[in-house]
């Protein structure tokens, strides 16, 4: 691969896991409780931790990432899609957010991964994507065991 | 003296020279009979180490030891019985009366062993010969020296309980009480699995014995909520219940109601222990649920000023507003939280914190605060449509109920959910003349309710219908409202893992109903705690060590607001540490 089309890559994808904490950043502005700014606060470093994962990876100039995707439990393609920050926001409207944008996130870089004809750029794209999907399942985790303990 | 007498003693030289006829005799070959009482066999894994051996031995042969690698669980003690063959007579009882029936014999008797200590030994731990032999004494197949049949609970039938909200359950008459009661081998197994660990074998002792206040005594030690939990407790302890792995569990709950029942309120305060002398000390409980009014009881026991702020009219939490009266009636209810007022605790009705006060207020004018606030807001369906007006929330609906109010459901109700709010709420609307469907997205073994209440709510006319997927909610151009779910299959997509739901393409349905209640979890209301108290969240609980207490030092928490089983019992249980919690800190005694 390319170097310089590697570091866009990894550039394309620390700057949506960027974006990500820009989004959490923002909730937490609006977040009017403890119990909020808390778990938006660990979101918020779980997004920052990836992004430095990333930045490790482009200095390193290698993808060390399983290209095995984690178990969809089909959460996201069902939970009503709208994100609706706001300050009265409980646990389960801050997970749905997260599971979206996870899995919109996993999405794209799947998309990216099947348009490429490049071998090792489709590669990276599909162990980005297979990362996402671990990150969709730890907050559909979440979901299932603290919010939707009923059903 | 004969001069025999003299002589004879020197007879026995003359067998001093012969071969020991004790010695050639065991190694004879010579089997014991095929159903001879020989060596004990135990199976270590059927075995709950519950002591009922132990306990019937007459020569004491028998002591229940701890054995490497097997840990005490729910429902096993995690010891097993040590056999003392010094003293052991054959008698079998230990096989009789064995609970799980992993205690055999052998046909085997000969062991030959010049270390004593050798003759003591665990079956089914240390290994032998005989291990696994099919011959020796087995308990014939049906007979047991343990009664297996509980006693049948009195209940009102099916057709007729939904025709009305009167109790199910009718409870025990003194006679059928002391029967149930002598079904307990007192082994104890039980405590340990009760998140209260409350002494059942002794109040089931003094069902037994007739000494009803001395019972009640014993319930008030680790629970002020008897009536309550009598009849509704989730009752683990029957699930470990030593008698329950070989029949019928002991009615371990029912036996609860019964002594609380024996005892009139006014009576109360002659059985139960008095308050301490006042320690001026204030302290705040949010919340008039089980958890809250149990730290209330045991800090005002402990001579403490304590004032429950509830936001809602009564007290009682989800007691009172999320489990309907024909199992839980509120004259028994009442009663449980009448003996707490009574000892002095204050009870603010209608006081919401973060409302008409704020915690920074309430621990300005207290030494200490302790929150059991629960899991008043009920999660949405969060599919597509669930805003329509024909959704309801299924605690809402309960309280409601509660209340007395209006419920309008309907003639077609659709719940949805697999947990005790879900199957309240189906009853619920059954008793007001709903046909109702109970739709839950896995199957009913993986339901949270309890089996008892899934059973009923079936047998009083409600359809589940399982794997059930919810995808949208529309509207039905008339009243009601049109529920679109999915078919779903379960697939076990991780090993170790519970199966998913997953939806079968093409298989959705659109039915619809005059009222949908969601049912599928709650959450906490923590809008009242803010960054300047203070107090860890994460997961959007308050963050707590052992006894509830938070990093806030004088806040302490717990109950379904913190704990993972969200029952009462674990409310009350959670009460009644974070009390001793807070006693010991506000007295200056702290570990």
């Amino acid at each position: 691969m390319e170097m310089t089309r590697f570091e866009e890559i990894l550039d394309f994808a620390i700057g949506r896991e960027l974006a990500a904490v820009d989004f959490y950043t923002e909730l937490l502005a609006i977040a009017s409780f403890a119990a909020q700014k808390s778990v938006l606060t660990d979101f918020r470093a779980m997004e920052e931790g990836h992004a430095t994962m990333l930045t490790n990876m482009k200095s390193r100039h290698t993808v060390f990432l399983s290209d095995t995707p984690a178990v969809d439990l089909g959460l996201a393609r069902r939970l009503a899609a709208e994100e609706k920050p706001a300050a009265g926001m409980d646990f389960q409207d801050i997970l749905v957010a997260a599971i979206g944008k996870e899995d919109r996130a996993g999405s794209l870089y799947a998309e990216l991964a099947s348009s490429s004809s490049d071998a090792e750029i489709k590669s990276a794209f599909g162990s980005l994507a297979a990362e996402e999907t671990r990150h969709k399942r730890y907050f559909e985790e979440l979901y299932e065991t603290e919010v939707a303990r009923d059903n | 003296m004969d001069i025999k007498d003299y002589i004879a003693p020197f007879a026995v030289w003359k067998r001093a020279f012969e071969k020991p006829f004790t010695v050639k005799k065991p190694i004879d070959e010579r089997p014991g009979a095929p159903g001879y009482r020989g060596f004990h066999m135990n199976d270590a894994d059927k075995c709950v180490g519950c002591g009922t051996c132990e306990a019937i031995c007459m020569n004491k042969a028998i002591d229940l030891v701890p054995v490497d690698g097997r840990d005490a669980k729910e429902g096993d003690s995690g010891l097993r019985p040590r056999m003392d063959y010094g003293r052991c007579c054959w008698c079998a009882l230990c096989v009789d009366i064995c609970p799980s029936g992993s205690l055999s014999m052998s046909n085997e008797y000969v062991w030959v062993d010049s270390d004593p200590e050798a003759f003591r030994y665990t079956p089914g731990v240390e290994a032998k010969p005989w291990d696994g032999s099919e011959l020796g004494y087995r308990r014939a197949e049906g007979y047991r020296l343990l009664d297996g049949e509980r006693v049948k609970m009195p209940e009102l039938d099916h057709g007729e309980a939904v025709r009305s909200f009167l109790e199910l359950v009718k409870g025990y008459s003194r006679e059928q009480a002391m029967k149930e009661a002598d079904r307990c081998v007192s082994c104890g197994v039980c405590i340990a699995s009760c998140p209260a660990h409350m002494d059942i074998p002794a109040y089931i002792k003094a069902v037994r014995d007739g000494d009803m206040e001395g019972g009640l005594r014993i319930l008030y030690e680790t629970n002020p909520f008897p009536e309550a939990c009598g009849r509704v407790c989730t009752h683990l302890c029957e699930s470990a219940c030593s008698i329950g792995t070989g029949g019928d569990p002991v009615a371990i709950r029912w036996l609860k109601r019964y002594i609380a029942d024996q005892v009139e309120l006014s009576d109360y305060a002659k059985a139960l222990p008095r308050k301490e002398a006042p320690t001026g000390k204030k302290v705040a409980v949010i919340g008039a649920g089980p958890g809250g009014l149990s730290a209330a009881y045991y800090l005002a026991l402990l001579g403490h000023d304590v004032t429950v702020y509830e936001k809602d009219g009564e007290a009682g939490g989800m007691l009172r507003y999320g489990i309907p009266d024909y199992r839980l009636p509120y004259p028994a209810l009442d009663k449980d939280i009448g003996y707490i007022e009574g000892l002095g605790v204050q009870i603010e009705r209608g006081k919401a914190v973060g409302a008409d006060l704020s915690l920074a207020s309430l621990r300005s004018s207290h030494d200490a605060v302790y929150l059991s606030t629960g899991l008043p807001t009920a999660y949405a369906l969060e599919v597509p449509g669930d805003k329509h007006p024909r959704v309801l929330d299924g605690v809402a609906v309960l309280a409601a109920a509660t209340r007395g109010e209006k419920l309008g459901l309907g003639k077609r109700v659709a719940v949805i959910g697999g947990g005790n709010v879900a199957m309240d709420a189906a009853r619920t609307a059954l008793r007001h003349g709903s046909e109702v469907d109970i739709l839950y997205r896995r199957r009913e073994e993986d339901m949270p309710a309890d089996a008892e209440e899934i059973r009923e709510a079936k047998a009083e006319g409600a359809r589940l219908v399982e794997k059930a997927i919810p995808i949208e909610v529309k509207d039905s151009g008339g009243d009601g409202a049109l529920f679109v779910w999915n078919e779903a299959r379960m697939v076990l997509k991780e090993e170790g893992k519970r199966p998913v739901p997953e939806a079968i393409p093409g298989a959705v349905h659109e039915d619809r109903y005059d009222s949908i209640i969601s049912a599928i979890g709650q959450g906490p209301d923590l809008s009242f705690v803010t960054e300047t108290d203070g107090i860890p969240m994460k997961r959007f609980k308050p963050v707590i060590a052992a006894d509830g207490r938070t990093d806030a030092g004088d806040v302490f928490a717990g109950g379904d607001l913190t704990n993972e089983r969200k029952d009462a019992i674990s409310a009350i249980a959670d009460g009644h540490r974070a009390a001793l919690g807070i006693d010991r800190m506000l007295s200056g005694k702290e570990l």
